[in-house]
């Protein structure tokens, strides 16, 4: 048995957290957005695959990084259009409806991993890039400043996307017509496009996610996800649609993972724990969001679909 | 933008607003036959009506909400244009709905801003909105601290912000829709002070409420709605609430209920330290004493969120009292008793919500009309309904109490409002209860129908029942009322005797002003 | 080209059209890619077969291995895969029952229970259950398991020959079942060969982005060979790829993931006892025994890589540990 407590264990656990929280975070952070306007998305987890395949594909066909990434927003933009259309639209339902689109981000996705692809094979994964400067300081650098791009970008939107909420007329439009529609649209806000656009920011980050996870990863199969998405959905509800909240859950369960991990291969847990640790993630994230988040309540509108 | 803090003088005397001819008919019903209806700029022009009489229709006729068969909307001379909330605004016509149009989450300048350009591109200027909103509350008396979140304001202080967003559109028109419903009377004599400001502005308000003593203090002109036509129009001094009350109805009606004196009994409702839990889990009832005798009306009055609802849901037996406490129906207690128990024991009660707590809208009249004693060998035979005898019943009941209903076997939920609730009373007492609980007996019924309704309370006092009525109408309890209890803050702060109350002393009363009756 | 995947697609259109939560997708139950490359040499038998697998029947592993074992006898199977979900495993053995086709197999442990419930209906139906070590006492059902400790322990002494900085990383899903047993039979085999293993167990059996982190978390504390079991070893594979550190596989050959780094796998050949029990069925017994694939009876294979180069002597201690495994002086630990 070695020590966890060493710098080099600390840093490589830092890292690992912080990969792993990546793909949580983007799903999130949209789901956020989407859910401020009133609009529930189940079906993150379902855009995800779908996003995480077909840049995959790309990755396959064309070799081009970029252009995988930019065919991960586009099939988010997509299905959030899709998702916009029948929630806003034809005022479906908003669970059935985001179930819905999880089983065919699903099936779909495995559909044409078996007919495009067939059996696994890896293709090229994002590479880290060190921030200049800031990834030459002794381990904190190669902890937090040694990343891939999405990684750097997911965090970035944090601050960008608290004040899009905050201080920009889009983002009040949003936290109204997700609060009291009726209210916004008396005051002549469009509910409508107000939700359609919150649900395309949302979706174009679940696309994002599945692409940042299948680019780390450089290989896909079937239920890449493995409910990631809705691991993501449910951060939303503990980080008390704040987009600091949403960080701050997926880098706790991010952390706590990569230190259970870390810790088992390092067989501080023994392997009779080994179960039991698996779900210290979600519960210590659970748990430390119920503490600090308080009893904030979801926008009042949520799941409500507004017609004058 | 022009400066709204600027009076200008009532010179112009042409109408700001002209409705002319309109006519609105849905599939069975002529919602508005040929009205007309026109504001000039300085006056309020009240709109009266009964629940259906066809103001909303009209009101969303101006707002474009629905298009008139017939008839034109003139403001200012020209077709008003109006098709949606942002033409309402860009026309220069406001709305203060019954029901707040607020967002209880975003801040008092972000609920103002909401809708608006904020000349800083895709950046809010809440700074600048402040600032403004600050000198609106200033110029118009409407204080209020443009940095709160909304759901942190009294009921007062959110209808001031909605008069404040109307007032930062710069709306010429506006329409105040039954704005007093939630305030307190001395809240009403404020807001009636700023409408009157803003008439002196040159602007034109359309009052719309059924409360008659409030129309005639505020209006200018008063026209009346009934079945969808314009049945007159008159001025304060040439009429009186009576006769307002007649031309609603279409007969005359008895505004304030016969109460002839009656001898009372023992007290048989008896209500000692009772404390209860309202739906946030803090206090909404403390430690409240309270008795009735037979034969008696104690009305409580008090702002809506007092605690009057958890009392009477707590006698009722639908919610837990904090230990401690007793409910003693005839001398017994009933405080842990379930509703079966307190009903067995006497208790008869006419919930708030009357759809959802008082009768089940898809079964039938003859159904709800058991609903309570569905059980019992009077209705059932072998076990299974006894069919004839339900049916004598319920017929008995609707001949009794006038329900307007075309078969015993119509679903309830196709009744009027004022129907359905004679139908719940027509059960509840029935029974010939030992302890009445009415809560907001009349609310949303037609004037005929609250008639009828209180002539029956009081019908019912008189054979020795212990009435507790709880209402927001003010001149309900100042008319049905034997005693006054005022509720504020969850306690009783006072309890007044009929004949000494006056509108006045109960409204600080009721604003938690103690020393005052 | 079959029909299965357009219909596939219309089912899942469909669901998707309804928004409605049917899984419409996962129940096609046409022949699959798996059999229908090529027109492989005569049946050794008229026997009527089907397989309800519980992931994709080309995922390079489990099930996979089934298919191409009876692709190998010569056996067009009917085939339901990606049934994750046991009820639905459950309907299609039933309905292959009903249908009369005589030897169904049920390709998953967790399908067990149902099988309980559906053998009994279907008297005169075989139904081959595994991976499992009993057959439930059920007359007309025979179970196999592999011994995939053996394999493991084979893997693990070329590991332990292949390693340089003397430490292994091991990443597993949850501890059992297969493997435990492939876990247990590696880390014996290396550490009896002087390396130092480490082994992680990441608590799901689909999750790739944790079996990554898993494997990562292993290069950083200096493993320079990794091996892993379940489905989400691919993440593992990809980390291996990343940092160029060898990789042994196990269940079938995973050389295509990396054809660099991949020394060897263990592949499952399930062809030779389910031939046994085939043959057990053609001679009127229905079910009731129990199979074992071993080194021995050659249901388990080591398959080496040939673009990873191993010198001789390894090879030489590879063969003589699966000797001494089939001659019983080795104890691989399971």
């Amino acid at each position: 048995m070695r020590d966890f407590f060493t710098l080099s264990v600390i840093v490589a656990t830092v890292a690992s957290g912080i990969r792993l929280a990546t793909p949580y975070l983007l799903a999130g952070l949209g789901e956020t957005v989407g859910q401020k306007s009133g609009v529930l998305n189940l079906g993150v987890d379902g855009v995800m695959q779908l996003s995480a395949f077909f840049a995959y594909w790309t990755m396959l066909e064309r070799g081009s990084l970029i252009l995988a990434t930019l065919v991960g927003i586009g099939v988010g933009l997509v299905m959030g259009a899709i998702y916009a259309f029948v929630t806003v639209v034809l005022q479906a339902q908003q669970g059935i409806s985001g179930i819905g689109i999880f089983l065919f981000g699903l099936g779909f996705s495995d559909l044409m991993f078996r007919r495009q692809v067939g059996s696994p094979r890896p293709v090229p994964q994002l590479p880290e890039y060190g921030i200049p400067f800031l990834a030459d300081i002794p381990n904190v650098g190669d902890a937090l400043f040694q990343h891939n791009l999405l990684t750097y970008f997911a965090f970035a939107a944090v601050p960008v996307l608290a004040l899009m909420l905050r201080s920009t007329t889009f983002g009040m439009n949003v936290r109204a017509v997700g609060e009291n529609p009726q209210a916004a649209d008396s005051l002549g806000v469009s509910v409508g496009w107000t939700r359609a656009f919150a649900i395309l920011i949302g979706n174009t980050f679940a696309g994002l996610a599945g692409a940042a996870l299948v680019l780390e990863l450089g290989i896909f199969q079937p239920n890449l996800t493995a409910g990631l998405g809705f691991i993501a959905v449910a951060l939303v509800y503990f980080g008390a649609w704040r987009p600091v909240g949403i960080m701050s859950g997926a880098l706790l369960y991010g952390l706590v993972a990569a230190s259970v991990l870390q810790m088992k291969a390092l067989q501080i847990i023994p392997r009779s724990a080994s179960d039991i640790a698996a779900m210290a993630p979600a519960i210590l994230t659970i748990l430390a969001l119920i503490v600090l988040a308080g009893r904030v309540s979801a926008p009042a509108a949520l799941t409500r679909p507004f017609s004058r | 933008m022009n400066d709204v803090s600027s009076s200008t003088p009532v010179a112009d005397q042409a109408a700001m607003l002209s409705m002319r001819g309109i006519t609105k008919r849905f599939p069975g019903v002529i919602a508005n036959q040929d009205v007309d209806f026109d504001v000039v700029a300085g006056e309020v022009h009240t709109l009266l009506g009964e629940n259906g009489a066809g103001k909303s229709t009209l009101m969303k006729i101006l707002f474009g909400l629905y298009r008139p068969d017939e008839g034109e909307v003139r403001l200012n001379g020209k077709p008003s244009g109006i098709t949606s909330p942002s033409t309402a605004i860009e026309a220069g016509v406001g709305m203060v709905h019954q029901h707040f149009m607020l967002v209880p989450t975003l801040t008092v300048a972000e609920n103002v801003a909401l809708g608006l350009p904020s000349g800083r591109g895709p950046l809010t200027n809440l700074d600048a909105v402040s600032a403004r909103v600050s000198e609106i509350s200033e110029a118009h008396g409407l204080s209020v601290d443009p940095s709160t979140e909304v759901w942190r304001l009294s009921v007062g202080e959110r209808q001031r912000v909605e008069i404040i967003k109307a007032l930062y559109r710069d709306a010429r028109l506006l329409v105040l829709d039954e704005p007093t419903a939630v305030l307190t009377p001395q809240e009403v004599d404020d807001l009636f002070v700023i409408l009157r400001r803003m008439t002196d502005e040159g602007r034109g308000l359309v009052f719309i409420s059924h409360k008659l003593h409030e129309v005639m203090a505020l209006s200018d002109r008063i026209s009346v709605l009934r079945n969808g036509q314009m049945v007159g129009q008159t001025i304060p001094s040439a009429t009186s609430r009576e006769e307002l009350a007649e031309m609603m109805v279409g007969r005359s009606v008895k505004l304030v209920p016969d109460r002839p004196p009656v001898e009372t009994g023992d007290v048989r409702l008896e209500i000692s330290n009772l404390s209860v839990r309202g739906d946030r889990d803090t206090i909404a009832v403390k430690n409240v004493d309270l008795s009735i005798k037979g034969g008696e009306i104690v009305g409580i009055a008090g702002v809506s969120g007092n605690g009057q609802r958890e009392i009477a849901e707590a006698v009722a037996g639908l919610r837990a009292p904090e230990p401690g406490g007793s409910i003693r129906f005839d001398g017994v207690d009933v405080a842990s008793m379930g509703t079966r128990a307190r009903r067995d024991a006497g208790l008869a009660y006419v919930p708030e919500e009357r759809m959802a707590d008082g009768a089940i809208a898809d079964f039938s009249v003859s159904e709800n009309l058991i609903l309570v004693d569905h059980a019992s060998k009077s209705f059932t035979k072998s076990g299974l309904f006894d069919r004839q005898r339900i049916a004598d019943h319920a017929k008995k009941l609707v001949e009794r109490f006038a329900v307007k209903t075309p078969t015993i076997d119509t679903p309830t939920s196709s009744l009027s409002g004022g129907n359905i609730q004679k139908v719940i009373i027509a059960r509840e007492l029935m029974s010939d209860p030992a302890v009445l609980i009415a809560a907001q007996p009349t609310r949303g019924v037609d004037i005929g129908s609250a008639e009828y309704i209180h002539s029956q309370l009081i019908e019912q006092r008189d054979k020795s029942t212990a009435t507790l009525l709880i209402s927001e109408d003010l001149d309900e309890v100042l008319g049905l009322s034997d005693r006054i209890a005022v509720m504020f803050e969850g306690e009783i702060v006072a309890i007044v005797d009929a004949a000494d109350a006056t509108r006045e002393g109960i409204g600080l009363l009721m604003a938690g002003v103690v020393d005052a009756a | 080209m079959s029909t299965f995947p357009l219909r596939r697609l219309l089912a899942l259109l469909f669901s998707f059209g309804l928004l409605a939560a049917a899984c419409g997708g996962s129940d096609a139950t046409d022949a699959s890619d798996g059999g229908s490359d090529d027109d492989a040499p005569a049946a050794s038998s008229d026997l009527s077969v089907a397989v309800v697998a519980p992931s994709a029947s080309d995922d390079l592993a489990f099930t996979q291995s089934m298919i191409d074992s009876l692709d190998a006898l010569g056996i067009t199977p009917q085939v339901t895969d990606g049934t994750f979900v046991v009820e639905d495993a459950a309907a299609a053995i039933r309905g292959y029952a009903e249908e009369g086709v005589d030897v169904v197999i049920a390709h998953g442990t967790q399908y067990g229970g149902s099988l309980a419930e559906i053998a009994p209906d279907f008297p005169e139906t075989t139904f081959i259950w595994g991976t499992a070590a009993d057959t439930q006492g059920l007359a007309n059902v025979f179970a196999y398991y592999p011994a995939a400790d053996q394999g493991g322990y084979v893997n693990g002494v070329i590991a332990a020959a292949v390693t340089e900085s003397g430490s292994i990383g091991v990443v597993g899903p949850v501890e059992a079942g297969d493997a435990v047993a492939y876990v247990n039979g590696f880390v014996a085999g290396a550490e009896a060969n002087g390396a130092s293993t480490s082994v992680v167990y990441t608590g799901s059996f689909s999750d790739v982005q944790l079996m990554a982190e898993a494997a990562q978390a292993h290069i950083d504390q200096g493993a320079d060979v990794l091996t892993g079991t379940s489905q989400a070893v691919v993440g593992a594979v990809g980390v291996a790829s990343e940092t160029d550190v060898a990789w042994f596989g196990t269940q079938s050959n995973q050389t295509s993931l990396d054809p660099n780094l991949v020394v060897a796998s263990q592949v499952y050949h399930w062809e030779v006892v389910i031939q046994e029990m085939l043959d057990l069925r053609e001679a009127g017994t229905l079910g009731g025994e129990v199979f074992e694939l071993n080194l021995e009876n050659g249901g388990l294979e080591i398959e080496y890589n040939d673009g990873f180069e191993l010198s001789d002597d390894v090879i030489a201690s590879a063969d003589a540990a699966i000797a001494g495994i089939i001659d019983g002086s080795i104890d691989t630990g399971a």
